[in-house]
């Protein structure tokens, strides 16, 4: 009885140590790529509404060539912006679409957070209930 | 000397258990990875460099470019590079360097060449690594085999001798304690020894001897004349040994020796060359029985060595009343007989106790002496 107690108790062990910690580790880790997403097109949208605000229709920017060096470059026309609607695939929009596109984007990161957020409290949620289950089995009176 | 169980056996797998060397392989192995990993970073960052220095030094070749201009991560506009040959370069800490293409690319070759450095600190690291690893492995292997270690202390076995030799202290203590057999005979083994040693060493001086200086030669000629080589080493082991069984005080000649040959190997450091020429005439002396000679080489070697004839004037006090008188220089004039007194006096402190016993009883226990004492001091 003894033995079979250990067993099942080493089993359930493995599947918190083995199955649901990584498992929410990847959930969380997930999750935070969704949120620098949603930061960086919250972003897009701030710059674009500054710009319609001041009417730009040319600007300069200095271009990163990697490893931090810097040249300068400049955009003639500011009208039509390329946005990146994943895959690798961009976009031609005037900023009024771009504005559309972002807003909807980011409405579909922040369901996507949602989704991250519910599965990782789920997850929180199992292991919490295997490790109940580990305390009965052993018969420890209850924490907390 | 030794005891007769020397040594231990112990299984590898005590000292090191094959789980713990597989562990402690693992762990190294797992550092090797992480190397590997930074190795990997590192040579991203080389490839990195060495494509944005083609670009740095192709932009120039155009006015403008027309390219994407990122505008934040996400979108991007049509527009083109201006100003190609104007770069702004970080130097560290937000600071950025204006500079030319042919400046930025002089700074990115000098990053290159760090993180090449880099690679190579790396490589040794993990050099380092792998040899640890396979160390562990070979040792886990080993433990499994269960293979044994044999430890075993090395005992020197001219230990003994050595210090018989080296300390004139030894040879004192039984002479004190009365004379035991045992020792007695052990040393007795050592003078003979010693003794061929000085044998050994006194044909070689005859053979090299010619390319010396010309005093050194007559004297060789004149002891080779006076008395065989061999002869005289015959005759010094037996007066070594007779003394050690008979008397306390021929005993303490053989002592003499030693302690003479001790006070000449300092002596010799100190005054080299003068030495010579006078350990030469000394030795001449007792032969010739030349007193003049012989007192003149004494004084001279203690006014020289000022210091030690004054070190053994102090000690000499102590010893025993018989020796005082030929201790001090004027002693050895009047005591022509003794010629072993030379040797006694201008011995170090340490000896001085010994020194009386010689002084008073022989002349002919001096003479081995001397030779040993010369060539000791011409080798230095």
């Amino acid at each position: 009885m003894d033995g079979l107690i250990q067993e099942k108790v080493q089993r359930f062990e493995e599947f918190v140590d083995r199955r649901l910690k990584p498992d929410l580790v990847h959930a969380i880790a997930e999750r935070d790529k969704v949120f620098e997403q949603q930061e960086v097109f919250s972003n897009l949208r701030r710059n674009i509404e500054n710009l319609e605000k001041n009417s730009v229709t040319s600007l300069q920017t200095m271009v990163n060539l990697g490893s931090e060096v810097y040249m300068q470059a400049e955009v003639p026309d500011t009208q039509r912006i390329f946005v990146d609607i994943g895959l690798g695939f961009h976009v031609e929009f005037t900023w009024s679409e771009a504005l559309k596109y972002i807003s909807i984007k980011e409405e579909s990161l922040a369901n996507q957070i949602q989704e991250y957020t519910r599965l990782i409290a789920s997850i929180k949620a199992q292991i919490k209930i295997v490790c109940e289950g580990i305390r009965e089995l052993l018969q420890l009176p209850a924490e907390r | 000397m030794q005891e007769p169980v020397k040594g231990t056996v112990t299984p590898l797998a005590s000292l090191f258990p094959p789980e713990e060397a597989q562990k402690a392989s693992k762990r190294v192995q797992d550092a090797l990875a992480d190397r590997q990993s930074e190795l990997d970073r590192v040579q991203g960052f080389i490839a990195d460099n060495t494509a944005l220095v083609n670009l740095v030094q192709r932009l120039p070749d155009e006015l403008h470019h027309d390219i994407m201009v990122p505008f934040g991560k996400a979108a991007f506009f049509p527009g083109r590079l201006v100003h190609t040959n104007e770069f702004l370069v970080l130097l560290g800490e937000g600071y950025y360097a204006e500079r030319t293409s042919k400046q930025t690319v002089e700074i990115l070759n000098r990053r290159g060449k760090a993180l090449e450095s880099q690679v190579d600190s790396l490589k040794a690291m993990m050099k380092d690594l792998k040899a640890e690893a396979s160390f562990f492995d070979a040792t886990a292997a080993e433990a499994v085999e269960g293979l044994v270690e044999i430890r075993e202390d090395y005992v020197e076995e001219s230990s003994s001798e050595r210090v018989i030799e080296t300390g004139p202290p030894k040879p004192d203590s039984p002479r004190f304690s009365g004379e035991d057999s045992m020792k007695v005979a052990a040393e007795d083994e050592e003078y003979a020894r010693m003794m061929l040693r000085f044998d050994e060493l006194e044909k070689e001086e005859l053979a090299a001897g010619s390319g010396d200086e010309h005093n050194e030669a007559d004297v060789d000629h004149s002891l080779s004349q006076l008395s065989g080589d061999h002869v005289l080493g015959s005759l010094e082991e037996r007066q070594v040994r007779k003394p050690l069984h008979h008397s306390k005080d021929e005993y303490a000649t053989t002592e003499e020796l030693l302690s003479k040959k001790h006070f000449e190997e300092d002596f010799a450091n100190q005054l080299k060359s003068k030495i010579q020429l006078e350990g030469l005439k000394e030795q001449s002396v007792p032969k010739d029985s030349d007193d003049v000679s012989h007192g003149k080489s004494f004084a001279n070697r203690a006014t020289q060595s000022s210091s030690r004839g004054k070190d053994n004037i102090q000690a000499l006090p102590t010893s025993k009343a018989e020796t005082s008188v030929q201790s001090s220089k004027p002693a050895t004039d009047g005591l022509k007989a003794f010629t072993g007194s030379i040797v006694e006096h201008t011995r170090n402190i340490q000896m001085n106790p010994r020194e009386q016993a010689p002084s008073s009883s022989q002349s002919s226990g001096s003479q081995p002496t001397k030779p040993v004492s010369r060539f000791k001091m011409q080798r230095r």
